[in-house]
């Protein structure tokens, strides 16, 4: 896979980018730094020695889902972790109307730095360009926001790219056989990231014309509705040779509909990074053969950066003295070769 | 009669609801400024009447005449376009909007259509309130804020706020204290100088006399004197009217109160009933009161249900009352005059301010129907259909519902003997159809009543309460309800009888309390006093001392109450 | 006073034999009335356009078997909710109350107690909500909708408190083996075998019993059946605790399918149980509802998302044809009860 590495080597990836370390954010709440944290000597570039105070807003949304928790809690334990940093975070909520609230209660309280991953980047474009205007840097975190002048810096994982990286994992495991089956458990359908992420993967696909996507249901995210869609569609299809699952919650449900259709016939891919995912795969007994990142992590690396911005520092590992408008995570697999690097960064 | 056609002639006018024939064949002729009044006992057809001439129901058969020509009155707004305006008893106004919006409800004055122009709704609002003397309610008020008064005010507001040329009040002053009546006829009298005809619909003899010009009197669902003149009809003749009955309801005899001495015992009321006779009740229910209970002849019975100072503050004043096995107690009164809420205190449907019911002696927990259902108390309250039947069940289910355990064993019935013991207390009631199957909405009204008399029977109750028994139940079906209802009573039964037929409490009771404004005015054995006598004191006209009745002639009360048992 | 006459109020019962005494069988027939049998025909209807469009995948026992399971714990939740409804109440709080008993029957703590303890705990956690809402609406005074709407809040919040929104792994062998092929009983999952045995528990309770009597009673016409003498309040709380209960079992039978506890379990469980029972023939307003009928729209509905993720649709279009389904079931029904 010689184009994996060198993409790799173009984006700000959580692991990949290993240099800085201190920005890579692949680090759990334990943070076992790598050894090569060494590296950077550049002036005015953050790092782990303390410096200026910054205060942080965080505003999230409600942690109901397993992603979304390990979201909160890479932010809240990255923010621990340096001494110059006060992480002011507040309860996270779905409500578009309560979580501008929030985030204007932060304005209020003069922040420094505001990282906000809003419930919807759209509705919440309004009050982003409001703290901009009143000088306060946000770190706009996955869902983006409407405008550009909303945020000084984006982050955020890569949907497409998580479909597209699912496709060719799956396109090289099959590439010799003919006439293979694929199946698909996309995730919750009302949601602009599940369109992007089958769009990602029916593009990868296409590179193999002896691959047929032959199912796609959407699940909710939520392990119910994992194990009653994925049974239909095991019912539905007979034999196939891959399933790619949206996302490791909803492939607990997965997984058990499979457990409980006596199924192996067929190998899967899982999405997003869950711990249980990775230990499934690291013991290798089941189908599930991979997952895709959509890191976590990237909280923990939005923490970095707002702390960087807010004592006017850039980032190691780069020549630019100014930290980047738009950060776009790449999604790596995981699979049973790589899985104890990314063992830590699993969220429960 | 003027050559100028009468502003509305309603001829031979029909209507009827399932099982009653409401109005049959009134005639109602109303000229233009004149108040024209319509009386009538409950029940005569006085509001199906309004109701047709507001729109509100679509008669049978008959003719309306509206200033010459004919018309169909289709719905109340087609009777408001007309120009007919109808103040209901029941206020319908909207408690969450503000005066001005309930008066000009359905026709707010809106620029281009649609936008409502608040200000200008509230000025003619207040134009409105200030020509009914009532300068002083603010239009912008919520109407729920108002007193009961104050809204009647509002509910004629809205009616004038139409181009009104008839205007028809159901019983506009029964909310309102004297001064507010004098106001209320002053605006009367505003309205017809002015053109405007007034119905006006009431129970109180004086306000006829006050300010009627005329007088329709229906009875039974027809006008027995159309266009008297209100002033020079002697009252007697009009108590006459509203109580002479074309139909003569058929008592069965009363057996001789059991307080008395010379209780009789089980009365010949058996043979005349058309059913099985009572013998074979006890084992359907009545196991509590025996027939060894009934009236032993030469000791008094003791009282089965005893109440003592019960009252309910702003309902009826402190009662005592005792009734005794093979009792009927009739209650006579006007709607509102507490007949109902003292039947349901007893119950312990509602909590009495203060006083207590007892049963043989053991005072009831107060307020609770449990406790008196357990103790033997039953009742068959006025509103059958609202507040006892299960319409969607069948009859077997109406009758079980108070006595499931008796044909359950840890929870579960015996369907089986349910359906048994159900058939053998309708059938002791003679229900009509003969199948305790069928969904109990299908049965006409006095047969329903019959399930819930069949429901207490099963229950083995001793003391029934019977609020309107034969409200909406045709006349044929009554007699046959009075002989059940009596035969239960020589059976052992203590009944307390509601009911604003006067008629049927003389003819049923063995004692009447007559009640007036939550207050027992007069108590006297049935065969003492007469139709007339209670309309009297019932209807407070001026005439209220003890010898009233000597004021007025007609048939003798029993004359209308006898009749004896059609042998 | 009187309620406004509806146009075309839902009568069921066939005219009833003539004759006093009705047979065995004729009560029967007279109790396979218009509506079970519309629905019996909706469902027939259902198995031809499956059997047509996915021959192999639809008509075999794998599939039988898989649409009887995913019926199963929604199942169990709508026989609870149609007694609520029979009772003239609602209950929105039943994919509250069903994920608050998973997950807190997942918890590493209760799961040390093994089979029991999960069991246990998930009927507890149920019947303890119940009893919250029968309490608040029976002697609180508090309207269902409003008092159950609470408890949709604080119970999903609570599960979450717990969850911390993490997916709880359920590590007892006894209880996972229960969902698997291994567990079969005679080609029937144990997740089924439930279902059948609440529905004839709640078929039982609900026509053979004073408690189905009075909740009928109180629902047809609470005045009446509090002048009858029946203890309405009591007759309320017994029938939330009766909900709570059966969402406890359906939180222990989604545990069992799923491997797991979720905060995020029976999701809008509320609306498809009050859909399934409404189409059952369940009168929103009370008085009358069988379990037989919600029981089968529960498998309506299930059979009807079995189909659509057969012949793999689109989410959107499986949720139009849903929404069309249910007024079309409603309407049709309409239609016959009152021709």
């Amino acid at each position: 896979m010689p184009e994996f590495t060198s993409r790799r080597g173009l984006l700000f990836g959580a692991a990949a980018v290993s240099a800085g370390a201190v920005l890579t954010g692949c680090t759990s709440n334990e943070s076992k730094d790598e050894g090569d944290t060494s590296g950077d000597n550049k002036q005015a570039v953050a790092d782990d020695k303390p410096g200026k105070r910054v205060t942080i807003g965080f505003a999230g949304p409600q942690a109901d889902h397993g992603w979304l928790n390990a979201i909160n809690d890479q932010a809240k334990s990255r923010a621990k972790k340096y001494q110059d940093v006060t992480l002011e975070a507040t309860e996270g909520s779905n409500d578009t109307a309560a979580q501008i609230g929030q985030v204007e209660t932060l304005i209020n309280k003069k922040v420094d730095v505001l990282v906000i991953l809003p419930a919807d980047g759209k509705a919440l474009t309004q009050v982003g360009l409001k703290a901009m205007k009143a000088g306060i840097p946000v770190v706009n975190l996955d869902r983006i926001f409407a405008s550009a002048q909303a945020y000084r810096c984006w982050i955020g994982g890569d949907n497409y790219g998580m479909g597209l990286n699912a496709g060719r994992y799956i396109g090289e495991k099959l590439k010799d056989k003919k006439n293979a089956k694929v199946v698909e458990l996309a995730g919750l359908d009302n949601l602009e990231l599940t369109k992007q992420r089958t769009k990602g993967f029916d593009d990868a696909l296409k590179n193999y014309a002896n691959i047929e996507k032959v199912a796609r249901q959407a699940a909710e995210f939520t392990v119910e509705s994992g194990q009653s869609k994925m049974s239909q569609l095991l019912q539905a299809q007979k034999g196939f040779d891959a399933l790619w699952n949206h996302d490791d919650d909803q492939g607990v449900g997965a997984l058990r509909a499979i457990e409980q259709a006596g199924r192996d016939d067929f190998m899967m891919v899982g999405g997003a990074g869950a711990l249980s995912a990775f230990q499934e795969i690291k013991q290798d007994r089941g189908v599930l053969k991979a997952t895709v990142l959509y890191p976590p992590t990237m909280a923990a690396s939005a923490i970095d950066l707002a702390r960087a911005l807010g004592q006017g520092k850039g980032v190691s590992g780069m020549a630019e003295f100014e930290i980047p408008a738009s950060l776009t995570l790449y999604s790596a697999v995981v699979d049973k070769d790589n899985v104890d690097q990314y063992m830590s960064t699993g969220f429960k | 009669m003027a050559p100028e056609p009468p502003l509305l002639t309603m001829s031979g006018i029909t209507k009827s609801f399932p099982g009653v024939r409401a109005l049959d064949g009134v005639d109602l002729h109303v000229q233009a400024g004149e108040v024209h009044c319509l009386l009538g006992q409950n029940g005569a057809g006085k509001s199906t009447l309004i109701k047709v001439l507001a729109g509100a129901h679509q008669p049978d058969g008959g003719t309306i005449a509206w200033r010459g020509d004919k018309v169909t009155l289709r719905s109340p707004i087609a009777a408001m376009r007309l120009g007919i305006a109808t103040i209901y008893q029941e206020l319908d106004l909207v408690e969450g909007l503000s005066v001005a919006e309930n008066v000009f409800l359905g026709h707010e004055p809106t620029t281009a259509g649609f936008m409502v122009r608040g200000r200008a709704a509230r000025t003619a609002t207040g134009a409105l309130l200030k020509r009914l003397g009532h300068g002083e309610i603010d239009p912008a008020r919520l109407v729920g804020d108002l007193s009961a008064a104050q809204q009647q005010i509002v509910s004629m507001a809205r009616a004038l706020s139409h181009e009104v040329r008839l205007i028809v009040m159901d019983e506009p002053s029964a909310a309102l204290d004297p001064d507010e009546v004098d106001n209320l006829f002053r605006i009367v009298a505003d309205l017809t100088a002015d053109g405007v005809a007034v119905v006006h619909i009431s129970h109180r003899l004086e306000e006829i006399r006050r300010i009627g010009d005329r007088v329709t009197v229906l009875k039974d669902g027809r006008a027995v004197a159309v266009g008297l003149p209100a002033d020079s009809t002697p009252t007697r003749e009009v108590i006459a009217l509203m109580t002479g009955r074309n139909v003569e309801y058929v008592f069965p005899e009363r057996a001789e109160p059991a307080a008395t001495p010379s209780g009789a015992g089980p009365s010949d009321a058996g043979p005349s009933g058309a059913g099985p006779s009572g013998a074979g009740l006890s084992g359907a229910g009545l196991s509590g009161a025996g027939p060894a209970d009934v009236a032993p002849p030469v000791q008094p019975v003791p009282p089965v249900l005893a109440v003592q100072g019960l009252a309910r503050d702003g309902e009826f004043e402190p009662l005592d009352l005792e009734l005794r096995p093979g009792e009927i107690v009739g209650l006579a009164g006007l709607v509102g005059s507490g007949r109902s809420e003292i039947l349901e205190t007893i119950f312990g449907a509602r909590k009495p301010t203060r006083g207590r019911v007892s049963l043989d002696g053991r005072v009831l927990r107060p307020g609770s129907v449990r406790a008196a259902v357990r103790a033997g108390i039953g009742l068959a309250p006025e509103e059958r259909k609202a507040q006892a039947l299960l319409m969607l069940e069948s009859v077997t289910r109406n009758v079980s519902v108070s006595s499931l355990s008796r044909f359950s064993y840890g929870g579960w019935v015996d369907r089986g003997k349910e359906l048994r013991a159900a058939r053998e207390a309708t059938r002791e009631l003679s229900l009509r159809p003969d199948n305790p199957a069928v969904p109990v909405r299908t049965l006409s009204g006095g047969n329903q009543q019959k399930a819930v008399l069949a429901r207490w029977l099963l229950r083995g109750c001793r003391v029934l309460l019977l609020d309107e028994p034969t409200r909406g139940v045709d006349v044929g079906a009554r007699a046959e309800l009075y002989t059940v209802i009596r035969r239960l009573a020589d059976e052992g039964l203590a009944v307390l009888l509601v009911s604003s037929e006067v008629p049927e409490v003389l003819g049923l009771a063995d004692r009447v309390l007559v009640l007036r404004e939550g207050r027992v005015v007069h108590t006297a054995p049935a065969r003492d006093l007469d139709e007339h006598r209670v309309l009297d004191l019932v209807l407070a006209s001026a005439k209220d001392g003890p010898d009233g009745p000597d004021l007025i002639e007609g048939p003798r009360g029993p004359a209308t109450t006898e009749g004896g048992p059609a042998s | 006073m009187t309620q406004p006459a509806s146009p075309a109020r839902p009568v069921t019962e066939k005219s009833p034999p003539a004759d006093g005494a009705p047979s065995p069988w004729r009560s029967l027939l007279a109790r396979v009335d218009v509506r079970t049998l519309s629905l019996l025909g909706v469902l027939a209807v259902l198995v031809v356009i499956g059997g047509v469009t996915e021959p192999d995948a639809f008509l075999d026992t794998d599939n039988l078997q898989l649409i009887l399971t995913q019926a199963s714990v929604i199942g169990v939740v709508t026989v609870g909710m149609t007694f609520v409804i029979i009772s003239g109440g609602i209950d929105l709080s039943v994919g509250a109350i069903v994920a608050l008993a998973s997950v807190w029957a997942t918890t590493v703590a209760t799961q040390e107690y093994g089979f029991a303890g999960i069991l246990f705990t998930a009927v507890v956690v149920g019947l303890g909500c119940g009893l919250v809402n029968g309490l608040l609406i029976a002697y609180g005074g508090m309207v269902p909708f409003i008092a159950t709407l609470a408890m949709l809040a604080s119970g999903r919040g609570l599960a979450l408190e717990i969850t911390d929104g993490k997916t709880q792994m359920v590590t007892v062998d006894g209880v996972l083996k229960l969902g698997e092929r291994d567990s079969y009983v005679l080609g029937i999952p144990p997740l089924v075998l439930v279902l059948a045995a609440v529905t004839v528990v709640g078929w039982l309770l609900l026509n053979r019993t004073t408690f189905g009597r009075r909740s009928v009673a109180v629902g047809g016409n609470a005045e009446a059946a509090r002048l009858a003498g029946i203890d309405v309040r009591r007759q309320r709380l017994y029938l939330y605790l009766l909900s709570g209960l059966c969402c406890g079992i359906a939180a222990f039978l989604l545990i069992i399918l799923s491997g797991s506890g979720q905060n995020t379990n029976g999701n809008l469980y509320e609306l498809d149980a009050i859909a399934a029972a409404i189409i059952g023939g369940t009168l929103l307003s009370g008085g009358r509802g069988t379990i037989t009928g919600s029981v089968l729209g529960v498998l309506i509905f299930t059979t009807i998302t079995n189909i659509f993720a057969l012949n793999n649709l689109e989410t959107a279009v499986q949720q139009i044809a849903k929404g069309a389904i249910i007024v079309a079931a409603v309407l049709v029904q309409r239609r016959t009860a009152t021709a």
